[in-house]
């Protein structure tokens, strides 16, 4: 195997170097192509928001790829200084960028602790290298068993269990009380950038409609032009309330704006029971916290979201150790399997080889003492020769099978190749 | 195998299998790892629960007029919802929620089935039995409202679960995945206004039954007849306040318990009309 993983994350580089390092879809498959062409390699470019690497896979012959030749690669197709990007690069070799692409795949090495998003971003890399010719047998084989590895840990530990971020906290918060979202509708108090990104995931449940409403009316107009939504004049706050089901609050008055008084003789008893559900994202708040029921209004602060995003991340942590021992495992299979299957031919062929050799004794041999064996006497002979063949095969295939194993199976497949002087199938 | 294989299967069997198949819904969603496993399994004994049921009914053909035979009747409907419910929304934990009330009601029709061995003989009315086509008619509708009162019950037991998570914020995704209150609260508005008309219209024709056939009103307060009238204004009181005021979900939910605990003291208590006057 001559494979390596070399990339930088948001734990080795900084934002800024990462967004220069993105990789456009033009350009991606222009730096695939490049890498193809140049180097030789298999290749595959996983970029995310929080991450950039390159996984390639050389012919065991060749020299492998290393990190200040990728660095130069880089620096060249983004226009920056390899000595710039060097630094925050890191590079794992064959097992371990094995063992490295399956934590990645399993959300192991995210920010957010098992996020599922991640699994999708590798298919999509590798689904974009299969599409432009840059894979080969070990790129082809390693990315689906990283997304079997993914989907088997998911199953079977609970390190996706939970809502880990307090966007995906609250759209599991409303998925509880609501089922359809269609007749839906959304107001948003405020024009804070809190909660923008809650505000994203609950347009993704395609609510009826979307109310805007500020203090300023120009804020609450772009507001509303970014997210596709209506305005409501601020003093019809309380009308915008009475046709709400789902309020995101992101003000940022001193203040609470709606009190318990206000929402009880304003709001509550025209609502008829229909659930309420207010997502205050602002702080101070915005509402006061004993408008909260739990049935016909339910209120959750960025404090109630980020404990139970902070319990999920705590509950998926007691699973890190059962990921590992899975992906471990897997590694190991992985790596098995691998070998074997480089190892396969070439046993093959020398198997044929010595077969051939042994018959080519054996046979005139039976011939001389043809007539004067009994038929026992000539099974016997066949029999002792094979028996020399396995003998004399056994300790070249074991050494074989164990320098492969710790990664030298190529040096000994060459010299097995040019001993017994087998030619390439 | 002996021909009659079927005829040995008792209430412990199907009991028992719904017991196990409840039992292993617990690791199925605790253990995220066994899930698969421990789901199918429960399927497999919630299945074999079913078939035996089925051939226990078959083979003995208990009366939906005494008390045993409408619990188990009761209980086989409920079994089809659960296996139709757990393989099409595999992702929610509807199992724990209804088996038990199947178990509990096989339980109770095993415990009354005793109780009742001499004081319920063999020459029940014929109306009664279901031979004639009114008092099968009767019995009928009085079953399936019994359905829509026991799946009113379960939704309200996940509603007020679900309404409990929310009330103290506790993460939805943590354990057991329950549907929405938006689709708990219409399951059970479904449930109640299925049942009631159906109640309501069983009721009426055992009146007129009872009317016809004794010529009087004799037995009049009997458990069954108190606890029935009973159930039937309590549905009435929760139609009213679902439909005519906007009372919370969370009180509709408990009068949804209330009616399904009246339901139960209705089925278990011997029918006005059984020959010894009916035990209290």
């Amino acid at each position: 195997m001559n494979l390596r993983a070399i990339g930088c994350n948001v734990a080795s580089a900084p934002v800024e170097l990462r967004e220069r390092l993105a990789f456009a879809p033009p350009l991606l498959t222009h730096a695939l192509a490049e890498l193809n062409a140049r180097y030789g390699t298999e290749a595959v470019i996983l970029g995310t928001c929080n991450r950039v690497e390159l996984y390639l896979a050389r012919p065991e012959v060749e020299a492998p790829l290393h990190a200040p030749l990728l660095a130069e690669f880089l620096g060249e197709v983004h226009g920056l200084r390899a000595e710039a990007i060097l630094p925050h690069l890191y590079e794992h070799a064959d097992e371990e960028a094995v063992r490295h692409l399956f934590r990645v795949a399993c959300g192991l090495d995210s920010v957010v602790l098992g996020e599922a998003q991640i699994t999708g971003q590798v298919k999509e890399a590798y689904e974009t290298a299969r599409q432009a010719g840059s894979t080969g047998s070990l790129l082809n084989t390693l990315f689906p068993a990283a997304l079997r590895v993914a989907k088997r840990v998911r199953t079977e530990t609970g390190i996706g269990r939970g809502h880990a971020s307090v966007s995906s906290a609250a759209v599991d918060f409303l998925l509880t009380v609501f089922d359809t979202f269609t007749d839906k509708v959304v107001l948003v108090i405020g024009a804070g950038k809190m909660g923008r990104l809650t505000l994203q995931h609950i347009r993704e449940l395609h609510p009826a409609r979307v109310l805007v409403t500020n203090r300023h009316l120009d804020k609450a107009q772009r507001r509303a032009a970014e997210c596709g939504g209506q305005v409501v004049p601020w003093d019809q706050l309380d009308e915008a309330l009475i046709q709400a089901d789902i309020v995101l609050s992101t003000t940022g008055a001193p203040e609470p704006i709606v009190s318990q008084r206000r929402f009880d003789e304003k709001v509550r008893y025209q609502r008829s029971g229909r659930p309420l559900v207010i997502f205050d994202m602002a702080v101070p708040r915005d509402f006061d916290p004993a408008i909260h029921d739990g049935e016909s209004v339910i209120l959750f602060n960025v404090d109630d979201l980020t404990r139970v995003a902070n319990q999920a991340l705590a509950e998926r942590r007691r699973h890190i150790p059962a990921a590992e021992a899975i992906i471990a495992q897997e590694v190991q299979q992985f790596v098995l399997d691998w070998n074997r299957r480089k190892d396969g031919p070439i046993i093959g062929r020398l198997t044929a080889e010595v077969d051939r050799l042994r018959e080519a004794v054996v046979g005139p041999l039976l011939q001389r003492f043809n007539g004067k064996l009994t038929e026992a006497d000539k099974a016997y002979i066949e029999g002792a020769f094979r028996l020399f063949q396995n003998r004399l095969l056994h300790g070249p295939i074991a050494a074989l099978q164990e320098a492969s194993r710790s990664g030298q199976g190529h040096t000994l497949r060459e010299a097995i190749r040019k001993l017994f002087g087998l030619q390439d199938s | 195998m002996s021909a009659s294989w079927w005829q040995n299967v008792t209430h412990a069997c199907f009991g028992l299998s719904y017991l196990l198949a409840w039992l292993l819904e617990w690791p199925a969603w605790l253990r995220p790892a066994w899930h698969r496993v421990c789901h199918w399994a429960a399927v497999g004994f919630g299945l074999a629960g079913l078939i035996a049921h089925t051939l226990f009914l078959l083979v003995h053909h208990p009366t939906p007029a005494a008390p045993d035979g409408s619990l188990l009747l009761l209980a086989w409907v409920l079994a089809l919802f659960y296996l139709y419910g757990t393989l099409h929304q595999a992702g929610r934990a509807w199992a724990l929620f209804l088996l038990p009330v199947i178990i509990g009601l096989v339980g109770l029709a095993m415990m009354v089935g005793r109780l009742e061995a001499t004081a319920w003989p063999a020459q029940v009315p014929a109306w009664l039995s279901g031979e004639r086509f009114w008092g099968a008619l009767h019995g009928t509708l009085i079953l399936l409202a019994s359905v829509g009162i026991s799946v009113s019950f379960v939704a309200s037991l996940m509603y007020l679960l679900q309404a409990r998570r929310l009330r103290r914020k506790i993460d939805p995704g943590r354990v057991l995945p329950l549907w929405s209150l938006e689709r708990l609260e219409t399951l059970n508005r479904r449930a109640i206004a299925w049942a009631f008309p159906l109640l309501s219209a069983g009721l009426l024709l055992g009146l007129v039954l009872w009317r016809q056939e004794r010529g009087g009103w004799e037995n009049w307060l009997s458990v069954k007849v108190l606890s029935t009238g009973g159930l039937w204004l309590v549905f009435g009181v929760l139609v009213y306040l679902r439909y005519g005021t906007h009372v919370p979900p969370r009180r509709l939910a408990w009068l949804s318990i209330a009616a399904f605990a009246l339901l139960l003291v209705a089925l278990m208590a011997a029918h006005p009309f059984a020959p010894t006057g009916g035990p209290v």
